[in-house]
């Protein structure tokens, strides 16, 4: 155990010793940082008021949905934790060049394997506390909850539920690396991503917040009460509903049930722990083991020998062009923490938009459907910023310590720097295009509505000004990408690391945090503008009547003009980055 | 040809080349020698474009390396002293790239990737991913990738890190062959011995300034006023300088 303590004190050390330099830089960088991250704390604090208040008094969904949304939100979230998770714990407990170093050491696999645990589960989750501890405050304030709401949430409930989520992510992870000594390693990556596909396919199926929401809806206006006996028994074994159930009964000072429910989630966090720690006691150094030969099984199939791809073909391209483009290439094909996530990621969007192309809600109020398009419009973008960021963030970065041979070579830095951000762009662009499209196909075209037997269904066209709306947005979604990538390739050069080989410890760390509250204070400020035109839209739709186009001209100005010159900033950034002494 | 004009560098307060000047014809094979933190991998950081100077001027076959970057770079080709890779490239891929990076024709590319595999002894592995490479194999594909354009300066930053004797001939042998086709070498290294066997002309770095510059034939007549050998006149002029 003293082993244990030991090694975490000089990891503590060398954090400390990073983090309080006092050169003029590192001030500036730290001041820099406390700015944006307090910024973004209070924002997180007054968003998440202005949204209790929002739903609860204008749109008067009711407490129970209320918390029942907060519930959806909280399951996203603990799949993006439980994902994030797992491919970071896989590139620090079987990649990193520290395992080498400490596996030579005298120190037991169980202790190594706990340190890189807490290592990685605190490195990766610092500031989603400080971010839910913002939103907490912010719904805290609306209800006047008690000062114990909040350490009851932040220790009780915050802490405990990511945990959770990162001991069932470090669990699979060690047992597919148990199976992957028997079973093609691709092939159990592919079967845990189409796993986790059905997973939210079934918890959305069987929560079905459509259905929900018209239930509850037809006790309007006591939508407060408790509507405990429409949750589906399956969604009571999840932790998000357990965590929204504490906060629902936090409101309604039903302390009883906030204990019995907190106690659940600490004695289920503490038995996965326990259940994992025993798990790597037994596999651990044996996974470890097989990851050695996972990397030449998973490079393996993917030579394209004398292909257009291969560096002996030339194509149109310049000689410059080329080679850095097929150097991308190969990098981002031959290393696995890249594509595994590159595919989860894309198996996790095709999800959410099969969900979103063929969702039908029938809601009364225009302020409701409003709120509907927003969140989907918002999460759209969302999306592309969390790819953004994982990928567009680390590109400049992966260069890596081989950036010699760039910097000495007759190319201006600014040419790769391009390239890269050529890339990502034009890949998010299509991207955003089709998300855009495709989240908004039941507002763009017809569609089918139930009547009652045997009347057959009809198609319902949409309004006029939903359907520009729609293509509005289309047209909107591609300039915000531009600029979310702009944001994470420009910072991602400032904040370069070419010592960090590991993309996903990159894509989250100190400048890369920045970087991400950066985007969300724009999307946030993107939400604000957004919010005028399409409750305008909705409006105008329920009264028939014909669509304030000076309106939509301003908010696209108001959004494009702000846009450009944040996307010259983060290039002018970036490029000068690149010329710094290496 | 390379010049290098009251080259300076400073890191806040740390002067890490002070007033470096120096000038190497066509043709030579310079050695610049130094203890460790003398200033030798800095000089060569600025001579590639990897540092900017403080102030001086480094010119390097008629090309100003700040004003002309791009232009002096197409000149030279670098081997640094960790010869970093990219792990998934293998060495013919990376070799490639950088010929690539050199903007070199399609078929002049392919020959010269060929002859400089051949020179460097390097087909029996270069198409396994360099991750698996040793530190020598590693510093050979560097070797090959500084080679493969056909520059008329090189530039090596410690050549002989983590070479076997065998891979050390090799490369000996291809810097030789550099030379006698005409190439300026400026190389820096703690191998005395290779430096004598090797060099034109010798310099001396120490605490960021240049202590010693003569020809080799001169330098044995230094070698005289002590014991025989360069590690005494290495040790004696890095001592000096350390006692003022």
């Amino acid at each position: 155990m003293s082993t244990f303590f030991h090694i975490l004190w000089f990891k503590n050390l060398m954090f400390w010793k990073v983090s309080s330099k006092k050169d003029f830089g590192t001030v500036i960088r730290n001041l820099g940082s406390f700015i944006v991250f307090g910024s973004f704390a209070v924002g997180a604090f007054y968003f998440s008021n202005f949204i209790t208040a929002y739903l609860l008094e204008n749109v008067k969904i009711g407490l129970f949905l209320f918390h029942r949304f907060i519930g959806m939100l909280l399951f996203v979230f603990f799949i993006t934790i439980n994902l994030g998770n797992m491919v970071v714990s896989f590139s620090t407990l079987y990649r990193s060049p520290e395992m080498n170093f400490l596996l030579t050491s005298p120190v037991s696999y169980l202790n190594i394997f706990v340190i890189k645990f807490l290592d990685n589960f605190f490195y990766s989750s610092g500031t989603l506390f400080m971010v839910g501890f913002s939103v907490l405050l912010g719904y805290g304030f609306y209800f006047h909850l008690p000062w114990h709401f909040y350490l009851v949430m932040m220790f009780g409930v915050l802490v405990p539920f990511m945990f959770l989520a990162a001991c069932v992510a470090v669990i699979v992870l060690l047992l597919v690396m148990k199976l992957a000594s028997k079973i093609n390693f691709r092939l159990l990556a592919s079967g845990i991503v189409l796993l986790y596909m059905c997973q939210i396919y079934f918890y959305f199926k069987v929560s079905s917040p459509v259905h929900l929401v018209q239930e509850v809806m037809k006790y309007y206006p006591n939508v407060d009460l408790y509507f405990g006996m429409l949750d589906p028994l399956a969604i009571k074994v999840l932790p998000n509903f357990w965590v929204s159930e504490i906060m629902y009964f936090y409101v309604t000072k039903n302390f009883t049930s906030v204990l019995q429910y907190t106690s659940l989630l600490i004695l289920s966090t503490a038995g996965l722990f326990v259940i994992g720690l025993a798990v790597a006691n037994g596999i651990f150094y044996s996974t470890w083991i097989t990851s050695l030969s996972i990397k030449s099984l998973t490079v393996r199939s993917l030579e394209l020998k004398n292909t257009f791809f291969s560096f002996g073909k030339r194509s149109y391209f310049s000689s410059q062009t080329e080679v850095l483009l097929k150097k991308e290439l190969w990098q981002f094909l031959r290393e696995p923490s890249q594509w595994i996530h590159f595919l989860v990621m894309m198996a996790l969007l095709i999800v959410f938009l099969a969900s979103v192309s063929s969702l039908s809600i029938k809601l009364e109020s225009p302020e409701l459907k409003a709120v509907v398009y927003l969140i989907v419009f918002i999460f759209n973008i969302f999306l592309i910023n969390s790819i953004a960021l994982r990928f567009g963030f680390p590109m400049i970065s992966l260069e890596g310590n081989a950036y010699w041979s760039v910097r000495s070579a007759p190319i201006a830095p600014s040419t790769m720097y391009w390239i890269k951000f050529s890339i990502v762009t034009i890949f998010l662009t299509v991207l955003s295009i089709v998300i855009a499209w495709l989240s908004n196909i039941p507002y763009l075209y017809a569609q089918k509505v139930f009547n009652q037997f045997p009347i057959p269904p009809s198609l319902v066209e949409p309004h006029t000004s939903i359907k520009i709306l729609g293509y509005y947005s289309i047209v909107v979604t591609p300039i915000i990408t531009a600029t979310l990538v702009s944001i994470n390739v420009g910072l991602g050069s400032v904040y370069s690391n070419f010592i960090e080989k590991n993309p996903i410890r990159i894509a989250s760390s100190q400048g890369a945090t920045m970087t991400f509250l950066l985007s969300v204070v724009y999307l946030v400020i993107i939400l604000a503008v957004y919010y005028l035109p399409t409750t305008m839209m909705f409006v105008s739709a329920s009264k028939n009547s014909s669509v304030n186009w000076s309106i939509l001209k301003i908010v696209f100005l108001v959004i494009t003009v702000p846009s450009i010159f944040i996307i010259i900033i983060s290039h002018v950034l970036g490029i000068r980055s690149l010329r710094r002494d290496y | 040809m390379i010049e290098l004009k009251n080259l300076k560098k400073t890191f806040g307060s740390f002067v890490a080349v002070d007033n470096v000047s120096l000038s190497i014809p066509s043709g030579e094979f310079f050695g610049f020698l130094g203890p460790n933190g003398a200033g030798k991998t800095t000089t060569i950081k600025m001579m590639t474009g990897l540092f900017t100077p403080t102030s001086g001027q480094i010119v390097i076959n008629g090309f100003d390396v700040v004003k002309q970057p791009l232009e002096a770079k197409s000149t030279f080709g670098y081997i640094p002293d960790h010869p970093y890779l990219y792990d998934r490239l293998t060495g013919r891929e990376f070799i490639y790239y950088m010929g690539g990076l050199y903007k070199m024709e399609k078929n002049d590319l392919k020959e010269n990737v060929e002859r400089v595999i051949d020179l460097l002894e390097l087909a029996s592995w270069v198409d396994k991913k360099t991750e698996d490479y040793s530190q020598g194999m590693r510093q050979r594909v560097t070797f090959a990738s500084a080679f493969v354009h056909k520059p008329k300066t090189i530039i090596i930053d410690e050549p002989m890190v983590g070479l076997d004797p065998r891979s050390a001939r090799i490369v000996k042998d291809s810097l030789k062959r550099q030379a006698n086709d005409g190439a300026s070498i400026f190389m820096s290294t703690h191998i005395l011995e290779m430096a004598e066997e090797l060099c034109d002309r010798i310099g001396i770095i120490n605490k960021s300034k240049i202590i010693f510059l003569d020809t080799r034939e001169n330098l044995h007549l230094h070698k005289t006023k002590y014991d025989g050998n360069l590690e005494s006149v290495f040790l004696e002029l890095t001592k000096e300088e350390k006692d003022q």
